[in-house]
């Protein structure tokens, strides 16, 4: 696939909803997401555990299963629409074009086969190497994460490796096809504090010389303000901000994000107690109506009922909230703008 | 879907204290065992099952109660040739004898049979268990080997020989000889939870708070160990009565005038010729039997495991 | 690997000593005394005296025991070791090694049919989860798993050969016919159905659980986000580890190819060493019955070192 001009939009969710029919109920685990990444930037995507983080980047690979679905929406990537592709087009993007790497390196590998024949599976599938030149490609890669000693690595099993070097595996083999788009699902959580830091660095050096966007998801806000561009902060299957990195770090506007950003304790900084978000996240199968995080808002207004669309709060900056640009409530003297937001409003939020 | 009046407020909704939560945000508690009922029901199976295992075991105490000694008294006016009738629904055998009286006899001897020999099996299997469990150490390492050996000898053969040897067609050597040899999976099983358990962290947190071994063996770790136990034990009463069944057909069991599935089968197989149904209902009646102990097996074991997923 | 199977052999010893000593109880704790049967109004009390003489059964429990224990390891030399039948008065090796190709016929036939159709049933179930395909085998399957064995055996003896005179009603060769290979599968066809209806039922059934069990695993989803086909992710990445479980399955079952088919060998008069084990104790053939139990609880041993050795071989998680 060959690759876009350096300006422009390399992926594009609109509107996407995947929704799971459990046992015990319907959940709505991405519902209603829309997001861009551009060529050669990384997008954060931050938010609590069950926010939906993880599905919506399943839902881009297609890689959703019973009793999973993705319910409707479209994820442009090129000229192709993901959610229509078939079967065997989304098989040669997959691994191909866009390559995801997961949480636990241990489990993530297959234990019975060696690394190399892992990373060389993936070349061969793509690229029609043949095995002897797979086989090189997979050393070529294993040299390439920084893994000493690549050849004899190559032919070890993952339960061999360290945790941070089977990261770095599970990197070679997601990058060894060159994709466009790498997704990577909390890749540095299961590690150590200093592996995290050394393969953030990987990271962001093939990224560099691969001219490789990235879609990074994370609970840690540490991670996404090294790495990221742009920033989607995501809660209960929707996104609730938007925007580059420095606006949502310097900048926030959802009661959300504050939440989040306020309670890092910071070094240096003396306090009695850590600033938290009340409340718990809401029962996927029991969503409350009206704005979902009304209850642990600290800026909580009898507007809230009414679900917030997602509104630019600035260029370029979206959140769904209906507190002013500025931080305030809409006032009634804004009059006609804020009753045409609230029949807006109401006309929309029929969930 | 209200729709606000006046000046709205910033933070009006915020007043209450921020380590309230909503009972709408929690998702409703239930207790183990309610969690454990609902999970059985839903394995439609598993709960068909239940229905024909007591209708099972409900059959073979009340007919033979009512029956009084239809299952033995044989008959000379009364033969093979009779069509079924109410009081017989199967008819009479080559001796005149009732034969649905006799097979309802026979189950209840083939599931007391089986009743006890579990019983010793998971009384026994999980006294060893226990101890080789939590004990641990040469206890657990002797007691290991204990079970190793009795595992490698040939299960069904060792039962033959027992019964063979030590009183052919008594139900209590029967019995024993089932139980002997087939504690030892409980006990494995057994062995394995309290393994599991003992580094667990409320056993720990237990220790801590200074309750004694006693105690937090039989308060803490024996129910949970349990659960295996009971779907074995379930499948093991269907296992034990196919042995006996295959120790009359081979002719140690029970013998005439004595009622037992096995026994029906090899009197059955004498007169297939002539009479190919008597087969057809002691083996149907086992065949049933082990059925719904299977079904209730896979069920108890789905719903007392809590890490079994169900899908919609 | 080689010192592991060594110190596996080694902790054998002490099993191997318990299961002869076990057997050898149960036998000569009887009530009664082994030479009972033979004391026949005919025999003179003096013969009884020589018989009793001449299996040492005048002598302690444990001097008895240590000789014969002794003995008995001698077998692959000596064809008295294991002593001589009550029944017919033959060397008991002789006998036993006689019946030893039958059974093998028997249960080896029957491993090869299970594992030929058990594996790929499996596959279809898991793979097609909830499936109405896999509904209706796993009713099949449980059903044939309730099945007893000799009720089984029974029946199809009695439709398939009595009835429909399909198949030959028992034995292992018709008379004259004894080294035809044809007419041998001819007669394994009813005895080989029956033990295999209920094993591909008990595999089938292990075979899918593993399946599922790896096909939920994270190194699947990886599989998949790599872009393999299906097929390549089922018969490559899924299916490598689920047989491993199945190699051990395998292992354990290679002690019952010697002892697991009793039942199924009386109800067809198969002659075999079940057969044998079975009418040994219905004639109180005591040092057949012996010989039996020690060969049976001395395949388990080597079954289990197989399935442990099979396993290190194919997991490269283990190490020894």
């Amino acid at each position: 696939m060959t690759r876009k001009g350096d300006a422009g939009t390399l992926l594009e969710v609109r509107d996407l909803r995947t929704h799971f029919a459990t046992a015990d109920g319907l959940v709505k685990a991405v519902d209603g997401v829309s997001f861009s990444i551009r060529n050669g930037a990384t997008l954060g995507v931050v938010g609590e555990s069950g926010c939906g983080k993880s599905v919506t980047a399943l839902s881009v690979m297609r890689l959703i299963e019973r009793p999973g679905r993705i319910v409707s929406g479209t994820i442009t990537f090129g000229a192709q629409n993901l959610t229509e592709v078939s079967d065997d087009e989304m098989r040669e993007i997959r691994g191909n074009s866009i390559s995801m790497i997961f949480q636990e390196p241990m489990t993530s590998l297959n234990p019975v086969f060696t690394c190399g024949n892992q990373i060389a599976e993936a070349v061969s599938i793509h690229g029609g190497l043949s095995g002897g030149e797979a086989r090189k490609r997979a050393i070529e890669m294993l040299a390439q994460v920084g893994i000493p000693d690549a050849e004899r690595r190559a032919e070890e099993y993952p339960h061999q490796l360290s945790g941070g070097m089977r990261q770095r595996v599970m990197i070679a083999m997601a990058l060894s096809t060159n994709p466009e788009l790498l997704i990577a699902d909390e890749p540095t959580t299961a590690l150590d504090v200093t592996i995290q830091a050394q393969i953030l660095e990987l990271m962001k050096a093939l990224r560099e010389r691969n001219r490789m966007s990235i879609m990074l998801i994370t609970h840690d806000l540490g991670v996404i303000a090294e790495m990221a561009d742009d920033v989607v902060v995501m809660y209960t299957g929707k996104v609730v901000e938007q925007s580059d990195v420095n606006t949502v770090y310097e900048h926030p506007h959802h009661p959300y994000t504050r939440g989040l950003l306020a309670s890092i304790p910071r070094l240096g900084e003396k306090r009695d107690r850590l600033e938290v978000i009340k409340g718990v996240v809401p029962n996927p199968l029991n969503l409350p109506a009206g704005c979902l995080f009304q209850r642990r808002c600290p800026s909580a207004m009898p507007i809230c009922d009414v679900a917030p669309p997602l509104q630019e709060v600035a260029p370029g900056h979206l959140s769904r909230c209906w507190l002013t640009p500025a931080g305030g409530p809409p006032s009634v003297g804004e009059a006609p703008g804020t009753q045409v937001a609230l029949d807006a409003a109401v006309a929309l939020s029929v969930e | 879907m209200a729709r606000s009046e006046g000046l709205p407020v910033p933070g009006s909704r915020a007043a209450r204290p921020a380590t309230e939560i909503d009972e709408v945000d929690l998702v409703p508690v239930r207790t183990y065992w309610q969690l454990v009922r609902k999970r059985f029901l839903q394995h439609r199976l598993a709960t068909i099952a239940l229905v024909l295992m007591l209708v099972l075991v409900t059959a073979s105490i009340a007919v033979p109660l009512i029956g009084g000694d239809a299952w033995f008294k044989t008959s000379l006016t009364h033969g093979p040739k009779d069509p079924s009738s109410l009081a017989a629904p199967l008819g009479y055998d080559n001796l005149g004898i009732n034969i649905f009286f006799r097979l309802m006899r026979g189950l209840q001897t083939s599931l007391t049979i089986g009743f006890f020999a579990v019983l010793i099996i998971a009384g026994l299997g999980t006294t060893v268990g226990s101890i080789a469990g939590y004990v641990g150490g040469w206890v657990d390492n002797v007691l290991m080997r204990i079970i190793d050996i009795v595992l490698s000898l040939p299960t069904f053969f060792l039962v033959l020989m027992f019964v063979a040897f030590m009183g052919q067609g008594n139900v209590f050597v029967i019995i024993f000889a089932i139980g002997l040899t087939g504690w030892t999976t409980a006990a494995r099983l057994v062995r394995a939870e309290f393994l599991r358990l003992r580094e667990s962290d409320f056993v720990q947190a237990a220790k801590a708070l200074g309750a004694s071994d006693r105690r937090i063996v039989i308060r803490h770790m024996i129910p949970s160990a349990l659960a295996p136990v009971v779907v074995a034990s379930t499948l093991g009463i269907a296992d034990s009565v196919v042995t006996e069944a295959a120790l009359s057909f081979l002719g140690f069991g029970l013998r005439t005038p004595e009622a037992s599935l096995g026994n029906m089968l090899t009197n059955a197989q004498d007169y297939f010729y002539r009479q190919p149904l008597w087969i057809w209902y002691p083996g149907i009646t086992l065949i049933l039997l082990v059925l719904a102990a299977s079904f209730l097996g896979d069920g108890l074991r789905d719903a007392l495991d809590p890490r079994q997923r169900i899908e919609a | 690997m080689a010192s592991y199977i060594l110190r596996r052999l080694i902790q054998a010893i002490p099993i191997i000593i318990g299961i002869s000593l076990i057997s050898f109880l149960i036998v000569h704790l009887t009530p009664g005394s082994p030479v009972d049967k033979f004391r026949t109004p005919r025999v003179s009390p003096e013969t009884i005296n020589n018989l009793i003489r001449l299996y040492g059964l005048n002598e302690s429990l444990p001097v008895q025991f240590g000789k014969w224990f002794s003995k008995f390891w001698t077998f692959p030399f000596d064809n008295t070791a294991w002593g001589y039948s009550f029944t017919d008065g033959l060397p008991v090796r002789d006998k036993i090694f006689a019946r030893i190709p039958s059974t093998l016929w028997l249960t080896g036939m029957s491993l090869l049919v299970t594992v030929i159709v058990a594996i790929p049933i499996g596959i279809l179930q898991a793979v097609r989860q909830y499936s109405w395909s896999d509904k209706i085998i796993t009713t099949f399957s449980t059903i044939g798993y309730a099945l007893p064995t000799f009720w089984l055996g029974l029946m199809l003896k009695q439709t398939f050969s009595v009835q429909l005179n399909l198949f030959p009603l028992f034995g292992q060769n018709s008379f004259g016919k004894q080294g035809d290979l044809l007419d041998l599968l001819w007669h394994l066809v009813l005895p080989v159905t029956t033990l295999a209806v209920i094993q591909v039922a008990g595999w089938s059934r292990y075979m899918r659980a593993s399946m599922l069990e790896v096909l939920r695993q994270d190194y699947i989803r990886t599989a998949r986000s790599k872009g393999l086909a299906d097929r390549q992710v089922i018969f490559k990445h899924a299916l490598r580890n689920a047989l491993i479980p199945i190699v051990t399955l395998l292992g354990l079952t290679v002690p019952a190819l010697l002892s697991g088919a009793a039942i199924t060998e009386t109800v067809f008069s198969w002659p075999g060493l079940g057969f044998l084990g079975v009418q040994a104790v219905t004639e109180r053939d005591y040092p057949v019955v012996l010989a039996t139990v020690m060969i049976g609880g001395v395949m388990v041993i080597i079954g289990n070192l197989l399935a442990d050795v099979a396993y290190a071989v194919v997991d490269p998680r283990i190490t020894y």
